[in-house]
């Protein structure tokens, strides 16, 4: 082949595959149109999904500066008004060194700088010499906290300051202040829980110490309706780059009104706390009981006027747990690590959380199942012989002796343990466990407090309830219960047979006093009929009348009630928890009473008759103040008695209208609260160790 | 003699291409104003058209050489196709000595105010050496295995250089993607680039598949990361799945018709390399799903032209280079909008003729001088009288 002819046919082989090259360019063309399909169609499901979302996100991370403004935490007020746990506005003194570095930069010899630092310094007691070596150090700092718990008056001397200053400097006149620059100072809003009672109703109340966190009683359990919810003041830059601020108000907490009376839990707390100063030291070290508890309640609503533990702690300082241990102690157990369980210990609510057998007052139960089932009539005899053999058991009565020949009523008044064996028996398991439901045992009474022990596990079931177990169970051995099912349970028995659900809080309102919710008193179910009720009513004020509760009738009135007795486990130690519930007055009950004292710092600790004599002085007080009348003619012995018993309704009411005038400026500042222990709502995760 | 110079004053040239590609520049302009002013403003005193300003020294000396290219002869890239793969090589060595790092990468390398990225450099050489080879061949060789590893080889050394080098994996993807693509479509029946092609897809999603379902190994490099990061990156948010969501908030946010040119929010510090890798987020952002669809139908329309001028090309070796600078562009857009939309993970890819970055866009208008400079020629070609008369397709 020759050169042209050669040249020609590469020239053709070029052509041919340059066009075999050109088409499957398109064919890749065509790919690359799919590919664009495809990241079309990601874009527009990005954009379909995520348009809201997305947008949000971008605002809220656009923001450069945003502040929190702070809710104020509703208050907690009882049912005359007294204050129980109030907030207190309270101030962070902050320094802005650049803006008063800047704001040099148009004098000559640093006046803003000089004057500030020495206004502050005189106002607040600060050292002059610090600040100016922090400003020195830190020029381009913006927020440098100077001074916490800085108090509405100190902070509006500063204010009123400022104001002259700036009066000064429009007119010229310098006669009314020294200073004329003053600026990069601000103060910062934050609020501090104040329990301006102290520890009274302690356990109920419960304390708050950082912001929107609450432990234990009200505090807890209310906490979202308090809290309210912070503001935020917003920065960020709009289109053209300039800054703006909005502003989120914030939304200040509720204020609950409890149905708690102050002066009705003073007075239970005076009496507690005289018991166990009493009992200090009697038998053994410390004070007169482990613990010490009482609830008063309204029979017919459920609404609990006191509800009182003893040993108890100051709210306003709960880990002052000086009450029960020494430094040494604290120290040790912060060491072993213990102090936790301490702290939970002394915290929570004895009256809700702590669980016990209930021992004798348990019998009025027992009785009204029988009755109500129509398994006893209460015309029944029984003979007690000092014990009974139950499935080779033999089971004792508290009298060892035996008490003879018993009625019903006999039997819950001389709180036979045998009597109320044989009626067991005629119940039977099955009615015994149907009802132990009924009363809510093993269940929660859902009252409104946090803590509330769970019993479920406490009681018997068909599977664990015996012929001994059934036996026990009538007097009150075998299972736990709280002392707030027992006063829930008792009420329902006495008031006509109607189960109401005990609570603490009647009203909620909003930060500005209008009402958001009125709590009524829940009635859940009816346990017993009203003839039962009242039968049960004339056996329990037989108790007082010629039985066990002799000694717990208040001079003037009439009122009947149930003792307690409960051995504790391990059976024999000897350690009991004696109670005493009651219901005043005896034929139409208004008010519950139940006293628990664990483990009466006494040699022999089986004796009702402490929690009796307690449950008399805590009605002699409570009963005239709540505006119940004597029916009883009062002998001289009552008279006698009534003077000398030291009649702290007299005393306590001067010493609470004492507190009432400092409740006038419940929102001033406490001088004496230490700001810098750091218990400060404006912290966060300032959590209780 | 008369008859040819008649036909060479009718040399044909695509108006319509040149209107777009500098259409395309335009806008680019714009939106790189728009997405940096706020950062230039803050890092240069103020001087929110410091980028602006740069950009457009970058589109003048690339028309400069657009020029040049459009004028000259690209016949004789055949005769000098070493030098360009040589010369690139020799720039990416010299980065060892002479390159300044940014983002953990040394990537350019500084001439005064000048900074130059060689892998930039390596696309346009890389496609003028496969082209060559391909041309140079005979037809037979070229659909053998010879026809594959003979100018990959020296492709693949390239890539590995830029990836081991400046650690830059997607310029290395693209460089090899580039010349693996000149040779699918440039040799018909060689079946190595889709089993090489099929082979690396597998690796990779091997590798993610790993990632997804196997325990992830600890001390995981820089390049894993972002893999998991693609995988999940709110997870990630603090680290490499930050800048994939600042992204993605943008894209979502822009909505239908977006929050209006220059009310980007995510331009003001979120988004890192707004004006660079990360454009597309803000044009969506912006301009909306409108604006996101008509950057594409733009690319669209800008390949469509780039492949009319391969129909009119009889010269193979010029519709080899035609089919390299349109893979170039083609990956580029496709990967840089995948990176902005989290379809793959997060590599630096710039969007051709839009992000901000001179050598990239002085390397692109330069290969679209060629793609011109090959219109030029052929209609010439076409006319050309020596010609053989159209021998009919065999295929």
């Amino acid at each position: 082949m020759d050169k042209d002819g050669r040249k020609a046919i590469k020239k053709a082989a070029a052509r041919k595959y340059s066009k075999v090259t050109a088409n499957r360019l398109g064919v890749f063309f065509v790919v690359i149109l799919l590919a664009f399909v495809g990241l079309g169609v990601r874009l527009f499901f990005i954009t379909r999904e995520n348009n809201d979302e997305y947008t949000q996100r971008i605002l809220s991370q656009s923001v450069y500066n945003s502040q929190p403004i702070p809710a104020r935490r509703g208050d907690i007020i009882d049912a005359n008004g007294t204050v129980l746990a109030a907030s207190v506005e309270n101030y962070n003194l902050i320094l802005d060194t650049a803006q008063i570095l800047k704001a040099d930069e148009s004098t000559e010899n640093h006046e803003f700088a000089i004057q500030t630092v020495k206004a502050i310094s005189d106002l607040y007691g600060l050292d002059a010499n610090e600040i100016r070596k922090y400003m020195d150090d830190n020029p381009e700092s913006h927020y440098k906290i100077l001074k916490k718990g800085v108090t509405v008056e100190e902070k509006a001397r500063f204010t009123v300051l400022q104001d002259k200053a700036r009066a000064a400097k429009a007119s010229g006149d310098y006669s009314d202040t020294i200073y004329q620059y003053l600026t990069g100072i601000t103060f910062e809003k934050y609020y501090v829980r104040n329990y301006p009672q102290g520890s009274l109703a302690c356990d109920t109340i419960g304390f708050s110490r950082s912001v929107g966190q609450a432990s234990y009683g009200l505090e807890e359990y209310y906490n979202d309706i308090l809290t309210g919810t912070s503001g935020r003041k917003y920065g960020f830059l709009s289109d053209e780059n300039n800054s703006e601020v909005t502003t989120i108000p914030a939304v200040d907490g509720n204020t609950i009104i409890l149905t708690l009376d102050a002066n009705v839990q003073m007075m239970v707390e005076n009496r507690i706390r005289e018991y166990a100063e009493e009992y200090k030291d009697n038998a053994r070290p410390g004070w007169g009981a482990n613990n010490v508890g009482c609830i008063v309640m309204r029979a017919d609503s459920g609404e609990i006027l006191a509800m009182a533990s003893f040993p108890n702690y100051d709210l306003n300082d709960p880990t002052d747990v000086s009450i029960l241990y020494t430094d040494a102690d604290v120290a040790r157990m912060e060491e072993e690590g213990t102090l936790r369980d301490a702290y939970d210990a002394l915290w929570k609510n004895f009256c809700i959380a702590d669980t016990y057998e209930p021992g004798s007052v348990m019998k009025p139960f027992t009785v009204a199942m029988g009755l109500e089932t129509g398994k006893i009539s209460g015309n029944e005899t029984y003979n007690c012989t000092g014990s009974l053999t139950i499935a080779d058991h033999e089971i004792h009565c508290h009298n060892i002796y035996g008490d003879g020949l018993l009625n019903v009523q006999g039997a819950v008044a001389q709180s036979c343990n045998v009597a109320l064996m044989y009626m067991s028996q005629a119940i039977g398991r099955d009615i015994f466990l149907r009802y132990q439901n009924i009363f809510n045992l093993g269940l929660k009474t859902n009252i409104d407090l946090a803590g509330e022990a769970r019993t479920a596990e406490l009681v018997f079931t068909k599977e664990t309830l015996g012929e001994s177990e059934l036996a026990t169970s009538s007097f009150g051995q075998g299972f736990n219960v709280t002392m707030i099912q027992m006063a829930a349970g008792y009420a329902a028995l006495v008031n006509g047979g109607y189960y109401y659900e005990p609570h603490v809080v009647s009203k909620i309102l909003s930060s500005g006093g209008t009402v958001v919710d009125n709590i009524e008193p829940r009635l859940i179910k009816q346990v017993v009929s009203d003839s039962t009720s009242k039968k049960i009513l004339q056996y329990c004020n037989a108790v007082v009348d010629e039985g066990t509760g002799w000694r717990a009738k208040p001079a003037g009135y009439k009122i009947g009630g149930k003792t307690g007795t409960a051995e504790t486990l391990p059976r024999g130690n000897g350690e009991y928890v004696v109670s005493f519930i009651s219901h005043a007055p005896a034929d139409d009950p208004k008010i519950i009473c139940y006293v628990v004292i664990d483990r009466p710092n006494v040699s022999v600790q089986e004796d009702a008759k402490y929690a009796t004599i307690l449950s008399k002085q805590i009605l002699t007080d409570i009963l005239p103040y709540l505006g119940i009348p004597m029916t009883e003619e009062l002998t001289e012995e009552d008279k006698q008695e009534l003077s000398e018993m030291d009649l702290s309704i007299l005393t306590n009411r001067e010493g609470y209208r004492k507190d009432e005038a400092g409740n006038g400026e419940a929102n001033a500042p406490d001088p004496t609260i230490d700001f810098d222990a750091a218990d400060t709502q404006a912290e966060e995760g300032d959590h209780i160790p | 003699m008369a008859e040819k110079k008649t036909v060479k004053n009718k040399r044909y040239f695509d108006f319509s291409l040149l209107f777009i590609t500098m259409f395309i520049i335009a806008f680019g302009l714009v939106m790189v104003y728009s997405a940096s002013s706020y950062d230039a403003a803050l890092s240069f005193d103020g001087d929110s058209t410091y980028y602006l300003r740069r950009q457009i020294y970058s589109v003048i000396a690339g028309c400069a050489l657009m020029a040049v290219t459009m004028f000259f002869p690209y016949k004789l890239y055949k005769k000098f196709y070493w030098v360009g793969i040589l010369f690139s090589a020799f720039m990416i060595l010299l980065i060892i000595p002479l390159g300044y790092e940014a983002n953990d990468a040394k990537r350019w390398i500084r001439f005064g105010s000048l900074s130059i990225q060689p892998a930039e450099i390596c696309k346009p050489a890389a496609i003028i050496f496969v082209s060559t080879l391909l041309a140079k061949m005979s037809p037979k060789v070229r659909e053998k295995w010879k026809g594959f590893w003979f100018p990959m080889v020296p492709v693949g050394i390239l890539c590995l250089m830029v990836l081991i080098i400046t650690k830059n994996l997607s310029s290395a993807i693209i460089i090899g993607g580039i010349g693996l693509l000149i040779v699918w479509i440039g040799a018909k029946k060689n079946i190595w680039p889709p089993i090489a092609t099929l082979a690396m897809l597998l690796f990779a999603l091997s590798i993610v598949m790993f990632l997804k379902f196997g325990k992830v190994p600890d001390g995981l490099g820089f390049r894993l990361e972002r893999v998991l990061a693609w995988l999940d990156p709110e997870k990630y948010y603090e680290g490499k799945g930050y800048q994939i969501l600042q992204s993605l908030y943008g894209i979502g946010s822009g909505g239908i018709f977006g929050k209006h040119l220059g009310k980007s929010m995510q331009k003001m510090g979120f988004l890192s390399e707004a004006k660079n890798d990360m454009i597309f987020s803000v044009i969506c952002e912006e301009l909306g799903l409108v604006g996101g669809f008509s950057v594409i139908a733009m690319y669209v329309l800008l390949l469509w032209k780039i492949r009319d001028v391969s129909l009119y090309c009889k010269d193979y070796f010029g519709n080899l280079l035609i089919t390299g600078i349109f893979a170039h562009i083609a990956i580029q857009v496709v990967m840089n909008i995948a990176v902005a939309t989290n379809i793959m993970p997060n590599t630096g890819v710039s969007l051709p003729f839009i992000s901000y970055g001179g050598s990239s866009l002085m390397i692109l208008m330069a290969e679209m001088g060629i793609v011109f400079n090959i219109g030029r020629y052929a209609k010439f070609a076409e006319e050309e009288p020596d010609d053989e008369e159209e021998t009919p397709e065999a295929d």
